[in-house]
């Protein structure tokens, strides 16, 4: 069992002294910088830190750790504040690391397809950056996240079809253990050294276990040619299953993403997509050489004829492949903008493909039965949508809804053999979902989150249950 | 099965005695010193789960490699990491155990790439499952990726969940006559320049580099690179997978260097013949004494990488480098989360 306690005033009080004496202003306690801090996106929960710091360097990481881990103050990193799960807040106050300071590229290494950042740099920073080297970072979760937080939750996003997610691209990390130690994980090798793959154990642990300041990226050459295109079905089947037969013929895609009628409906409002209808759509990216990138196409279109799809709409121009991503982008906040007044929360499920079909009619159904108007979005390439569900947060009968269909949905998933979730994390959230999903695993995941943070300073409560 | 292997595990832990988990043996040169009875992990075997349109394949740990890859090849479907067998009777548990991959992985991703999930008996005789057979999964901490290439010293891994890639409709192997350093220069750029390039090896003054992929995509980058067709490419690959290509004859130690791809040609072995570069130029195999050791370590770890003897190593310490003191405590508050009575082999 796992347990913390909230810090005393004076514990707390001694701590921000201390930390002021050290970072003098950029040790921040006002209540509208706190408040900035006590949350991410998605579900408005929140709980103010005590303090905000901003540190600039990893030898001062290591010492607010020692301070914080001798005082048994709780301590969360921050980076651009996208979370989804309520991962930020702050439940026992305590100290909000602000990463932000920290936004130096390290090294590009072009001709070894490498790079190393601090945990600040954001990914549209690292790919201005890296922009003259013809090579590109292509996680993209759709916020501009950073990647110490992208790393921290093993993000992944549109392009993780084709390219992997943080769990692949990560080649090593800085990590700051809770007792103020500096630790290097993997190497430039590809092959990782002696010991533990302890990259991957820090990769996803949400803050829980110490914190990522440096991380080393693979990048990629930007492909010869890079083609966007639009399909729309008539109705949702015919939209999954040409993306499981494309998956099943092994075609390369770089990003296949399903939206429902009612999801459309909002982006085209939102977004103001031209000349497209309110019905289940896939909007697709192809990457390679140019005669690769046609074969695929043809391939691609072959299938969604099948299925009945319609012609495509391409999207070549580096400003029209924007604007459609951007509109894939902003799904979330065309669905709130869609039914004003009200809050919006997305489920994560992925299951194994060839259930998908199911999983999304079973998805929709409870959806639909829970009388809340309910979109389906998703990376579907990896068997991962989300439903966001749209509730009225003043109106508990709603709120509980929306709950009860977010909770059924997660165990469908889990009963197709998947999983609750795909790329949002656990946060404080899923705590339940995970029981019921790994069972006596988690109380493995319990003793190694004691043994490395045996004080339980780092995240506490987010993650793994506490008993 | 399970249950008398969890009995088996427990007695252990409450004799203080040892185990040491064991397949068929192909690989055991790589893990640390054994002690104890031995836990065979061949009686639990056989397929799980393949249904080729799932794109996942369940197997038992004693299932053979060389099994799971026929039952694979006949869905025209493979393990993209092309594992290294080293045995005929090499097992997916010491393929997991051991994570060693093949020619591809550059290029596709290693063996932890494609491990979706996997079940473990611990050193408290607890049979646990982690992960699933899902392509992306965040919940809780990533568990199945810390089992593999925990060569034994964790626990029993009983089943194991993979991703399953479709076969390469069109493959060639192009081979040039080139100095190492020109390999390595052509090696890193033509993977950057996106051709279909799957395997890259110097050998014996020469670079081959196997494209596979789509008919079209594999004739253009053939008709790109140029280079001399290697007619029996696909048992030229194997030989040099299962290291029984000539290189890898004679009795001396082979030493592995893993190093960034563009390292740059150095003599480290006296003599080009005694060295030859993989993986895009990420790895190098030496043969030579082993007495060279520290100089080639010092070497690879100016090239942002490390160096151990894979055959023939005399102790621990050639096999493996020594652990940052930091990393080496973190390491071992792992191994006590999974076996607190040290049933298993300490990792060093």
């Amino acid at each position: 069992m796992l347990t913390f306690e909230r810090p005393t005033e004076t514990a707390v009080a001694a701590t921000v002294n201390s930390l002021r004496a050290s970072y003098g202003d950029r040790t921040v306690t006002t209540h509208a910088v706190r408040e900035h801090h006590s949350h991410g996106e998605g579900m408005q929960d929140s709980a103010l830190p005590d303090v905000v710091v901003f540190p600039e360097t990893n030898e001062e990481i290591a010492s607010i750790l020692k301070l914080c881990n001798q005082a048994r103050i709780p301590v969360i990193a921050y980076g651009t504040g996208t979370s989804l799960e309520g991962h930020l807040k702050a439940l026992y106050g305590g100290v909000c690391l602000d990463l932000s300071r920290m936004t130096k590229v390290l090294e590009i290494n072009p001709e070894d397809l490498d790079c190393r950042v601090q945990a600040g740099v954001t990914r549209e920073q690292l790919n201005a950056d890296i922009r003259h080297t013809g090579l590109f970072f292509p996680i993209d979760p759709g916020a501009n996240a950073s990647i110490g937080g992208m790393s921290a939750t093993r993000a992944s996003g549109t392009n993780a079809v084709r390219y992997g997610t943080m769990r692949e691209n990560v080649l090593g990390l800085t990590v700051i253990t809770p007792d103020g130690r500096i630790i290097k994980t993997g190497t430039r090798a590809r092959k990782s050294s002696a010991g533990y793959d302890l990259t991957r154990l820090y990769i996803g642990s949400e803050g829980t276990l110490g914190i990522i300041t440096e991380i080393q990226l693979k990048l990629y050459g930007v492909p010869e040619r890079i083609s966007a295109a639009v399909c729309q079905f008539g109705d949702l089947h015919g939209a999954v299953n040409t993306v499981i037969m494309a998956m099943q013929l092994g075609i390369p895609m770089a990003r296949i993403e399903l939206l429902d009628d009612m999801q459309m409906q909002a982006c085209i409002k939102y977004s103001k997509l031209e000349g497209l209808e309110p019905k289940p759509t896939l909007f697709m990216e192809f990457h390679g050489t140019d005669a690769y990138v046609s074969e695929q196409i043809e391939q691609m279109k072959s299938i969604t004829a099948d299925h009945g799809g319609s012609d495509y709409r391409f999207a070549d121009k580096p400003e029209d492949r924007s604007k459609l991503w951007k509109a894939r982008h902003d799904v979330y906040w065309a669905g709130m903008s869609f039914v004003p007044g009200k809050q919006c929360f997305a489920t994560d499920t992925c299951v194994p493909i060839s259930r998908l079909a199911d999983c999304i009619t079973e998805a929709k159904r409870i959806a639909d039965a829970s009388g809340l108007i309910c979109m389906i979005v998703g990376h579907v390439g990896d068997g991962n949508f989300h439903v966001q569900i749209t509730f009225d947060p003043n109106n508990a009968d709603e709120h509980q809804r929306a709950d009860d269909a977010a909770s059924r949905i997660a165990l469908v998933a889990i009963e197709m053999g998947g999983t609750c979730t795909g790329e949002h994390g656990i946060g404080i959230h899923k705590l339940d979902a995970l029981k019921v999903e790994h069972g006596e695993g988690v109380d493995v995941m319990r003793t190694i989150k004691q043994a490395l943070d045996p004080h339980n300073i780092m995240n506490p409560g987010k993650t793994i249950p506490m008993q | 099965m399970i249950e008398s292997w969890q009995n088996q595990i427990k007695a252990a832990a409450a004799k203080g005695e040892k185990l040491t988990i064991h397949g068929s043996g192909s690989k055991s040169f790589l893990a640390p010193q054994g002690q104890g009875e031995v836990l065979d992990t061949r009686a639990h075997a056989g397929i799980v789960e393949y249904d080729p349109k799932e794109l996942v394949i369940v197997v038992r740990c004693g299932t053979a490699i060389a099994d799971v890859e026929k039952a694979m090849a006949a869905a025209d479907q493979m393990l993209a990491f092309e594992p290294p067998h080293f045995g005929e009777h090499a097992t997916m548990g010491g393929m997991v155990a051991s994570s060693l991959s093949g020619p591809r992985r550059p290029y596709s991703g290693a063996v932890r790439d494609f491990v979706l999930g996997c079940k473990v008996i611990d050193g408290k005789g607890d049979h646990l499952s982690f992960g699933g057979k899902v392509m992306k999964n965040v919940a809780g901490f990533d568990v199945s990726r810390l089992l593999t290439g925990s060569l034994g010293t964790l626990g029993v891994i009983t089943e194991v969940s993979f991703k399953c890639l479709p076969l390469p409709k069109a493959q060639q192997t192009r081979a040039f006559e080139m100095d190492a350093q020109s390999a390595i220069v052509a090696m890193n750029r033509w993977y950057a320049e996106a051709n279909p390039v799957t395997a890259t090896t110097w050998v014996n003054g020469k670079l081959y580099v196997r494209l596979a992929g789509a008919e079209p995509a594999v004739n253009s980058a053939v008709a790109r690179l140029g280079g001399e067709a290697l007619s029996d490419d696909v048992d030229w690959w194997r030989d040099w997978r299962e290291q029984s290509h000539a290189f890898f004859g004679g009795d001396g130690p082979l030493i592995r260097v893993s190093c960034k791809s563009t390292a740059q040609w150095g003599d480290l072995a006296n003599g080009a013949d005694m060295q030859a570069i993989d993986w895009g130029g990420a790895q190098r195999w030496l043969r030579t004494a082993s007495i060279a050791l520290p100089a080639i370590r010092e070497w690879a770890r100016a090239e942002g990488g490390h160096a151990s003897v894979f055959r023939g190593a005399t102790s621990q310490a050639e096999r493996s480098e020594s652990l940052q003191p930091a990393l080496s405590e973190v390491s071992q508050k792992i191994k006590a989360s999974f076996d607190p009575y040290n049933v298993f082999p300490s990792l060093s």
